[in-house]
């Protein structure tokens, strides 16, 4: 119990540090993590929903506005635990100075989670408003959508803090970027449903999390909720649970020479 | 929170002026309830032989590398201890070490009685490490800085407060305390980074290469606060290549060079028992002009050695060399006569060739 309240205060530690670094350059990072889902939102669903005028039973832009926040999310959650922590760990000696410190690598790690989780929650959030702001809520279900959001936060960070760790040089972060948050953003069932890519390419999309994501943030929008919107959830906190342990002998690796 | 540091006693260390102090001390008096557990000359002059550090056989391995061959050492509490050694000497790694930033490969290693390997964050706890990198956090005020890094030793908010303002004062940053840290010279940095190692009021100090990249103001700065420090009774531990340093501040001190310790004992037993007592270092016109100065002043000369175009000839007999020098009519030309020096002591130990 005793130790259980320290791990806590640690991460909570790491947590408020992130803050504090946070809070000098808050409206930069909303305005960097906003400006892209929003182009996406109005361009694609205003230009390309004036052709694709009904998907799956409701207005494109009412099917592409939830994906999008999820997307919102994952981005948000991504770029600072990929480029933040690759900086954190290799410029500014972030970690370095918090292993002079009694912390170990799991709290600074759960640490992050909690930071992350926050920055799920708190862009997910600011999303959230444009899409009421449209009118394209439509159900009290969305009152959920925190869950997911701060399960994000472990979901890619993990992955993301992985790869800062064993990333020798930036570009190798590029690299994450490019060949998986993007096509997985691209095929996620985002923009059109996965049901009508050929089965090889639904099967991989299945069993990505970010899939998962984005159905369940819909179904909470739309209020169509089901048994496979439990499913969906299940995979989250499965992927959260799987994925949680990924970085930390990574970082312990490059910390603890 | 143990305090072994006198909290509220840090005086600044670059000289305060009497009022600043007087103040200082009225705020003390008005807070009758904190308990200042002022650590009395006594005991901190002496050096009791109780180490807090103890090291056998101990070494470190990077995959095929060695660079830690089996070193013995003991740090007595209150005491300055020196890592001396050329670049890849194995310092760094040895102070990584007893510092639980990395595991150690082979033999033992005692931090205040507790194996190292074991008992990581019990010993960090009560452990000030200054790294030779200055990982102030960039996007942080310099009060941040300490205050973040205050709540990683779960110190109450208040507690922090205080001993963060006086920490700024003590490493004469106070009037910085809200820049931005990325706003900092390398100095200021060095001194924030040792501010911040005692924020928790650490027991033993441990710095690898703390004056490195400093200009001389700042690196005065620097020792005059570990000389405060250690008279108030902190122990220290530092690395340096720096001799004179190393002369000032180390009671004790170790070469070590390729992973092993070369030598040990205090800076001017060394001096004394390696070199000599004095150095003559003398410019000759020429290699033929050399050896007839070589061979006047042979009967006084302990050892020999050339730094550079010079040439420096050791002895224990202050004087003696010069008289030989005149006795023979082979006074050179140009002559420096100098008291033998840890430099000397470390060029004859370590050679000169480059380390890179």
């Amino acid at each position: 119990m005793k130790q259980g309240s320290r791990f806590w205060r640690s991460a909570a530690a790491v947590w408020w540090r992130n803050f504090l670094a946070w809070r000098k350059f808050w409206r930069s990072s909303i305005l960097l993590n906003f400006g892209e889902p929003l182009t996406n939102l109005l361009a694609l669903g205003l230009g390309l929903g004036a052709y694709v005028t009904v998907m799956q039973g409701v207005s494109f832009l009412q099917f592409i506005a939830p994906g999008l926040l999820a997307v919102t999310s994952m981005n948000a959650v991504t770029f600072d635990s990929g480029f933040e922590g690759y900086d954190r760990l290799n410029s500014n000696g972030v970690y370095q100075s918090m292993m002079t410190s009694p912390l170990t690598v799991p709290e600074i790690v759960a640490g992050e989670y909690l930071w992350e989780a926050t920055r799920s929650l708190l862009y997910g959030a600011v999303f959230f408003v444009v899409v009421l702001a449209f009118g394209l809520v439509h159900s009290a279900w969305i009152a959920l959508l925190p869950i997911p959001l701060l399960l994000f936060g472990v979901v890619f960070a993990a992955p993301a803090l992985y790869v800062a760790a064993r990333a020798k040089t930036h570009e190798q972060l590029f690299y994450y970027f490019s060949l998986v948050i993007t096509p997985m953003f691209m095929f996620s069932g985002v923009f059109f449903p996965v049901q009508h890519l050929p089965w090889f390419v639904a099967d991989i999309i299945y069993v990505l999390p970010l899939y998962h994501g984005v159905e369940l943030t819909r179904e909470l929008a739309l209020g169509q909720i089901s048994l496979a919107s439990l499913w969906n959830f299940l995979w989250i906190v499965g992927y959260a649970a799987a994925l949680m342990y990924l970085p930390v002998r990574a970082l312990e690796r490059r910390l603890t020479a | 929170m143990r305090l072994s540091l006198p909290r509220g006693r840090l005086s600044s260390c670059g000289g305060v002026s009497g009022p600043r102090r007087e103040e200082r001390f009225r705020k003390e008096a008005k807070q009758p309830k904190r308990v200042v557990k002022v650590v009395n000359q006594e005991s901190a002059a002496q050096l009791t032989d109780n180490p807090v550090i103890v090291a056998k056989g101990l070494r470190k391995r990077y995959g095929d590398l060695e660079a830690v061959r089996g070193i013995d050492f003991e740090i007595r509490k209150g005491e300055c201890f020196g890592f001396l050694g050329p670049n890849g000497a194995g310092k760094s790694s040895t102070i990584r070490m007893l510092s639980c930033l990395s595991p150690v490969s082979d033999g033992q290693l005692e931090v205040l009685g507790m194996p190292a390997g074991v008992a990581e964050r019990r010993i960090k706890e009560r452990l000030g490490i200054v790294s030779q990198e200055d990982n102030v956090d960039p996007d942080l005020t310099l009060m941040e800085n300490l205050l973040v890094y205050a709540r990683y030793f779960r110190m109450a908010s208040g507690e922090a407060r205080q001993r963060a303002g006086e920490l700024l004062r003590f490493m004469q940053l106070e009037h910085r305390q809200d820049a931005a840290v990325r706003e900092l010279s390398g100095g200021m940095r060095r001194r924030l980074v040792i501010a911040r190692s005692l924020m928790h009021a650490p027991e033993i100090l441990v710095l690898d290469e703390p004056t490195t990249g400093l200009d001389p103001q700042a690196r005065l700065l620097v020792w005059g606060a570990l000389q405060a420090l250690k008279r108030q009774g902190t122990t220290i531990v530092l690395t340096s290549h720096y001799m004179e340093e190393a002369e000032r501040l180390a009671d004790r001190l170790v070469v070590v060079d390729h992973g092993t310790v070369l030598e040990r004992g205090s800076p001017r037993e060394l001096v004394l028992r390696i070199v000599g007592r004095e150095a003559v270092e003398i410019w000759p016109e020429d290699a033929a002009d050399s050896e007839r100065i070589a061979e006047a002043a042979r009967p006084a000369v302990r050892l020999s050695d050339r730094h550079g175009d010079a040439l420096v000839l050791f002895s224990d007999e202050p004087g003696r060399i010069g008289e030989e020098l005149v006795r023979k009519q082979a006074v050179p030309a140009r002559m420096m006569v100098r008291p033998a020096n840890l430099e000397d002591v470390f060029l004859t130990l370590t050679g000169r060739d480059l380390r890179e």
